[in-house]
């Protein structure tokens, strides 16, 4: 019992304690099943029965036949145009919370989580409400005689604004984290010793938030590049993107393992991105000086 | 030196008007969903006709009951399960100088650059062919729970890394235990953190369709049921549900801004 509670007190015991559910969760409920889909990318559907005969036939398909690079091409691209949207405008957004939000930047930021109590698919809807051909926006413009904007009207762009109005919050929140750690006094040093408010920014504001900036730009990229919904209601016929495309292999055409392989090709690319970013943060760069105490 | 004077003072208010041009992008179709379930025609709600038939309807409609119940337990459930796995966590991590703390870190956080599609089928595939297991609202609040998790964690990091853990050190050598400690002196000082990643974990639970969708076989939630219900336009009653939760949140907002203003609650503020 003494013993006990002596291995107990130990700070490793502690740490192991507090530390181990949360990691062995992620382990046994992301990890694992992430190492089936692997698996499963490799193996057969028929019928919608999944059969261990290991092939390659999936990622030929994926790869060389059909469409499936083309949406995934797309999908890159609109993630990139919407993630440089998200940056250019959640940057100059979050740096006012910051700085001149005072007591009530809290409330701010909160406020733009706010419109995450409506489900995705109602918000997306009465945004297709609001930009589409019977859309409040058109419907203004003919009612002043004016010409209806073609672009909104389920285009890429307008499934582009779509997507950027579910994850632009997401941007915000992150550089704003990341200002609230950052003293604002550098920059009265920075103009002391003569340097002009631009050069200020690019030397001093933006290398010392760039781990937030880069934390916020993969937290917008990735569910771009794995966007499924939004398409549907805003992008038109033309739209579809490469999440739309794997979600049906497993609610409709049951191709379960022909779906994994365009899962395994997602999360390649989603890996790929994560580990270029990655390499840009440098962390002496970043004023990290070591977490906790 | 005149410009730059004159952009110090056109700065703030430009910026200002971005995150005020932000919030109406961002609650326009909020508002519009409120506006139109007050409506009888909701395909084209102009001009107005006040209609309140979606919110009587509401009262005696079983399926949105069942989705509203199904969609608050993965909520609630996920949000408990969330904060409570990551405040565990990131006091471990922040807390204990241990080797591992880095690969813990990576761990926890990693489920936040996981795609929510990508997660959604791969519990899927886990589940139904790996384990054999159907899909209920259990297996939905652990998938969204790897999920919360991490949001939880960066959450809890984020306002964890000021606080001072001589404090708890100073607890003990009074000699409170682990326990005492936790609910006396840490709690206290990080709740704000903690009802924050609770708050953000409910919301991703409770609206989450991606995730849910996969794990879910028949069982409805709000989300599936929207989701389902658009091939034949959506139904007026969701609109009005979207209306009531929506009231419910602006309250507490209220109720949050009245008691800052008042100096209550302070919310981990400590300036002036």
């Amino acid at each position: 019992m003494e013993r006990l509670r002596r291995l107990f007190n130990l700070p490793a015991t502690r740490f192991l304690l507090l530390g181990l559910p949360g990691t062995l969760f992620v382990i046994v409920f992301l990890i694992l099943p992430i190492v089936s889909v692997i698996v499963f990318s490799f193996w057969r559907t028929e019928s919608y029965e999944i059969y261990a005969d290991w092939n390659l036939d999936n990622y030929r398909t994926v790869l060389f036949e059909g469409t499936y690079l083309t949406f995934l091409w797309r999908s890159i691209v609109t993630a990139f145009i919407v993630t440089a949207a998200c940056l250019a405008y959640a940057w100059p957004v979050a740096y006012f919370i910051a700085k001149y939000g005072g007591r009530y930047r809290l409330l701010l930021v909160l406020a733009l989580a706010a419109p995450f109590f409506t489900g995705t698919v109602l918000r997306l809807s009465a945004l297709q409400a609001i930009l589409g051909p019977i859309g409040v926006i058109n419907m203004a413009l003919g009612y002043f005689g004016l010409p209806a904007i073609e672009f909104l009207m389920f285009t890429k762009i307008a499934s582009g604004i779509g997507i950027a109005y579910l994850y632009l919050p997401f941007m915000v929140t992150a550089i704003y984290l990341s200002l609230l750690n950052f003293n604002f006094q550098f920059l009265n040093v920075a103009k002391v010793n003569g340097a002009p408010p631009w050069r200020a920014f690019v030397n001093v504001t933006w290398p010392l938030n760039w781990i937030g900036t880069a934390i916020g730009i993969t937290l917008v990229f990735i569910p771009c590049l794995a966007e499924s919904v939004t398409p549907t209601f805003l992008g038109g016929p033309s739209g579809k993107l490469y999440g739309s495309v794997l979600g049906l292999q497993f609610d409709q055409t049951g191709t379960w393992a022909l779906g994994s392989a365009m899962g395994v090709l997602l999360f390649a690319v989603c890996c790929v991105v994560i580990a270029a970013m990655w390499m840009t943060i440098n962390l002496q760069r970043s004023g990290f000086t070591g977490a906790g105490r | 030196m005149a410009t730059m004077r004159l952009g110090r003072k056109v700065t703030p208010v430009v910026l200002g008007v971005m995150l005020a041009l932000l919030y109406v992008f961002l609650f326009a179709p909020v508002l519009y969903l409120v506006y139109t379930s007050f409506a009888a025609n909701t395909t084209w709600p102009f001009p107005w006709k006040p209609n309140i038939e979606a919110y009587l309807n509401l009262l005696d409609l079983r399926a949105y009951h069942e989705a509203l119940w199904n969609s608050l337990a993965i909520g609630v459930f996920t949000a408990l399960l969330s904060m409570t796995l990551s405040a565990m966590g990131s006091i471990a991590v922040l807390k204990y100088r241990h080797k591992w703390r880095g690969a813990f870190s990576i761990i926890m956080i990693s489920p936040m650059f996981v795609a929510e599609l990508l997660i959604g089928i791969s519990t899927l595939i886990f589940n139904r062919k790996v384990l054999g297991l159907p899909g209920n609202v259990g297996s939905a609040v652990i998938a969204n729970t790897v999920h919360g998790m991490a949001f939880g964690f960066l959450i809890m990091m984020a306002q964890l890394v000021r606080y001072d853990w001589r404090l708890d050190d100073a607890a003990q050598v009074f000699g409170a235990n682990p326990w005492r400690t936790f609910w006396h002196v840490t709690a206290p000082n990080i709740w704000p953190a903690m009802l924050g990643a609770f708050v953000i974990t409910f919301l991703l639970g409770f609206n989450n369709l991606e995730i849910s969708f996969y794990n879910l076989g028949a069982v409805p939630t709000l989300p599936s049921l929207a989701w389902g219900s658009l091939r034949y336009g959506l139904e007026p009653e969701l609109f009005a549900l979207a209306a009531l939760v929506n009231a419910a949140v602006f309250i507490a907002f209220v109720i949050v801004y009245v008691l800052m203003r008042l100096g209550i609650v302070r919310f981990g503020y400590r300036g002036v």
